[in-house]
């Protein structure tokens, strides 16, 4: 209550008008918050109650063998900090982001121009095998891939001996069992995966651009490429930054194909951050203390690549 | 009046979640029925035993095979079988449930996690329900019975053990004119054995084998090499590991050598690929558990089995048993522990653990079974299944001197897994990063030891 109401003297008038702002302005307030519970019940229960309890947990050492703690302040957090293994994670994790990420939308940007130009009947067909790896569930595509790539049967490396690119099958990559390798296969998987969706926003994004810029940049003689470089890109840039944030929070989230493919290995060379938590959290011996503590250090640059991406965005988006 | 209904949905969507919410609490709620049937006294009451397992496929189906048995056998006790997914699953499974209740009765758990199981507090060791019931531990074969016991006796119960092998394809030593190893060969014999064979170019790699901890935590017992100290963490909580001594790294510098030589390829840490390597005769040996019987029978050609290889510089001490047992975990009511007892009684008996053994490779871990007339038979026809016995029962368990070789015993160790799982990394430190074998495994050494350390905090 504010002060001047406080103030105001006890009449019958008084309650009338605190009844009619009750009706006006505090009820509406108060039904939407009671809408919102369900909601914000889930959300409790699921998301802020974890989050405190995980910071708790990241304070403590926990025993793998059930309920006893040891409270170690921000040891867990030096811990980390001071591990190669942890660091050589942030590189891994980032490295597996600038794989992704550009590579998934230029892919995207050029297939959605292509499939925007008049396919005829087969429209369709081509929209749908492009789009037919997303609904594919991350399990199976990493199994698909664990095929591909085997180094001894594999049909990738089959087909490159014969195509001539190598020898023979020793000499061909091996894709998961090597620490160069095992980042790009693992990198080629979830774009391939992530690809139909970016295809798709982008196919979207594509068929909005208004015809009449193309039509007047063709009677100032632009060419093809001079029209995607200055018109489609340029309009087509709220659109990637959609994208792009999309596929960042996609990146530093993949899981399935790095679980089915490799468990973090050859070594640690595909153990990203997220990866990471996993394993120290459910994998051998449990640490749940150090893998909440990870967790909050994930949190942390998450926030900084937001921020950092939504600066960069006030510079380059335009809106149409 | 709009108002009015509005408010009404409200509450109505409100209790309609809230019931959803309170649904999850649920599962505590049926143990604590079971737990005070008992009380009510009511002796036609059926007790109910929950038991949680990590096998799945085949092996899950014929563990509910011997589920629904022991249900049809008798009427005072009804065992509630749950896959839980690997072992690593179940024993997240039950930390959790620890937390949340519906805590299960019988939990099946793998060899490394026998500290860690110890450790929860929560366990009714085996031996005590042994020595209450008269049941003499002497029934089973001496490797499981140690490999399961600490100074008091047996703590969990043997079900499902294993030991590795190597598998051959014999059609491949047949076309080479080789003769298939006998006994345990040296890494040296084993070596020459491979040049015979890429020479006779009966394939692209002699051996295949997934670089998983198992097999160098094998082949240093088979060498004799303890892998902690404190006896291997038999006598005492071990404080640092003794793999980058001598024979582990012998072992190491033999099976990375293995890789960097090309007599095998590089698989990383798989196990499902080892296997398609072999049977798409790629390679003419595998390393592989007892259990993975399916290889014998998916093959197209003949398969043959033998005995794990050692380094040179020792004889041959034999392996460490594998695989996994039952393990009770207290409800705090005797009736209950005694029902969860009979179960596990039940599983390990001679019928079924000689189903178990035909169905599946696990071996029979009963002594009498060894000399079982049906087994015999069964051996007869399938010598394949009989190698990881007698490889078991020739383990020398005992050294000259009359004191328990602890190597072969098997380490104990709290964070055994997590250094299992460092030891997977090591490979690729030698055969990635270009270590030596030796300074690859001090660095394991290092991160090993502060597992431990940080482990045996918690009892300080």
């Amino acid at each position: 209550m504010s002060q001047s109401t406080l103030n105001q003297p006890l009449s019958l008038h008084r309650t009338a008008t605190g009844q009619a702002k009750w009706r006006r302005k505090i009820w509406p307030t108060v039904e939407a918050y009671l809408y919102l519970a369900p909601t914000l019940f889930g959300l409790l229960i699921f998301v802020f109650i974890p989050i405190f309890t995980s910071f708790h947990l990241s304070l403590h050492r926990i025993a793998p063998f059930g309920n006893v703690m040891r409270f170690v302040g921000f040891d867990n957090y030096r811990t980390l900090l001071t591990s190669p293994d942890y660091w050589d994670s942030v590189r891994i994790t980032l490295l597996f982001v600038l794989g992704t990420v550009p590579t998934g939308i230029a892919l995207a940007v050029v297939l959605a121009i292509l499939l925007s130009y008049p396919l005829g009947k087969m429209a369709w067909f081509y929209r749908a095998l492009i789009f037919v790896p997303v609904i594919i569930s991350s399990a199976v595509a990493g199994v698909l891939f664990r095929w591909l790539y085997h180094p001894v049967v594999g049909y990738l490396n089959y087909w490159m001996v014969q195509l001539g690119l190598f020898e023979n099958m020793q000499q061909a990559p091996n894709w998961l069992g090597s620490k160069e390798w095992a980042l790009v296969a693992v990198i080629i998987a979830t774009t391939w995966r992530q690809l139909g969706f970016n295809v798709i926003i982008a196919l979207a994004g594509v068929q909005n651009i208004d015809e009449s810029y193309y039509d007047a940049a063709k009677v100032d003689g632009a060419g093809v490429l001079q029209r995607i470089r200055h018109i489609t890109l340029p309009l087509l840039s709220p659109t990637l930054f959609f994208l792009l944030i999309i596929n960042i929070i996609y990146s530093f989230q993949a899981f399935g194909e790095i679980h089915i493919l490799t468990q973090g290995g050859p070594g640690r060379a595909t153990m990203t951050l997220v990866y990471s938590i996993f394993d120290t959290a459910f994998v051998g011996t449990p640490q749940r203390g150090i893998a909440s503590a990870q967790a909050y250090l994930l949190a942390i640059l998450v926030v900084i690549m937001s921020f950092i991406n939504y600066a960069a965005a006030n510079r380059r988006v335009h809106y149409q | 009046m709009n108002k009015r209904w509005s408010i009404l949905t409200l509450i109505l969507i409100i209790a309609i979640v809230a019931a959803a919410c309170a649904a999850p609490v649920a599962p505590s709620a049926p143990s604590a029925p079971a737990q005070e049937a008992p009380q009510a006294a009511a002796p036609t009451e059926k007790i109910t035993i929950e038991f949680w397992h990590a096998m799945g496929g085949n092996l899950g189906e014929t563990v509910q095979m011997l589920v629904d048995r022991f249900n049809a056998s008798q009427d005072a006790v009804f065992v509630n079988a749950t896959y839980q997914g690997s072992y690593d699953d179940t024993y997240n499974a039950l930390l959790a449930s620890f937390e949340s209740g519906g805590t299960p009765n019988i939990v099946q758990n793998f060899d490394l996690s026998s500290q860690t199981m110890f450790d929860t507090g929560r366990l009714v060791p085996a031996w005590q329900l042994m020595e209450a019931d008269g049941f003499d531990p002497s029934v089973f074969i001496p490797a499981v019975r140690e490999y399961y016991s600490d100074e008091n006796g047996m703590v969990a119960m043997a079900f499902n053990s294993s030991t590795p092998l190597l598998y051959y394809n014999a059609e491949m030593f047949e076309a080479a004119g080789v003769e298939p190893p006998q006994g345990s060969l040296k890494f040296s014999e084993f070596k020459a054995l491979c040049d015979k064979l890429l020479a006779a170019q009966v394939a692209p790699y002699c051996f295949t084998f997934g670089q998983v901890g198992w097999e160098f935590e094998q082949y240093l017992a088979n060498s004799g090499g303890l892998y902690f100290n404190n006896n291997n963490g038999r006598t005492a909580r071990p404080t640092e590991v003794l793999f980058n001594q001598d024979k582990g790294v012998e072992v190491f510098t033999h099976l990375t050598d293995l890789v960097k030589e090309g007599y095998a390829p590089n698989l990383n840490n798989t196990w499902t690929e080892t296997d398609s390597t072999f049977l798409t005769r790629q390679a003419a040996i595998e390393f592989d558990s007892t259990s993975d019987v399916s290889l014998i029978q998916k093959a197209e050609f003949k398969v043959g089995t033998a005995f794990i290889p050692h380094a040179d510089s020792s004889e041959r001490n034999g392996v460490v048993l594998g695989g996994a047992a039952l393990w009770l975990i207290d409800s705090g009511d005797p009736a209950i522990n005694n029902a969860a007892w009979q179960f596990m009684k039940f599983m390990a008996d001679l019928p079924q653990q000689k189903d178990w053994h035909m169905a599946t490779g696990y071996f029979p871990v009963r002594v009498e079974l060894l000399e079982d007339p049906e087994l015999l038979q069964f051996w007869t026809d399938n010598p394949n299944f009989r190698t990881a016995i007698d490889q078991l029962v020739t383990t020398r368990t005992v050294l000259d001197d009359g004191t328990p070789n602890y190597a072969v015993l098997g380490g104990r160790a709290g964070p055994f897994p997590a250094i299992r799982r460092i030891i997977v990394e090591t490979y690729s430190r030698v055969l990635n990063d270009g270590l030596s074998p030796q300074d690859a495994l001090n660095e394991a050494a290092v991160k090993a030891n502060a597992e431990l350390e940080n482990y045996n905090a918690f009892f300080e």
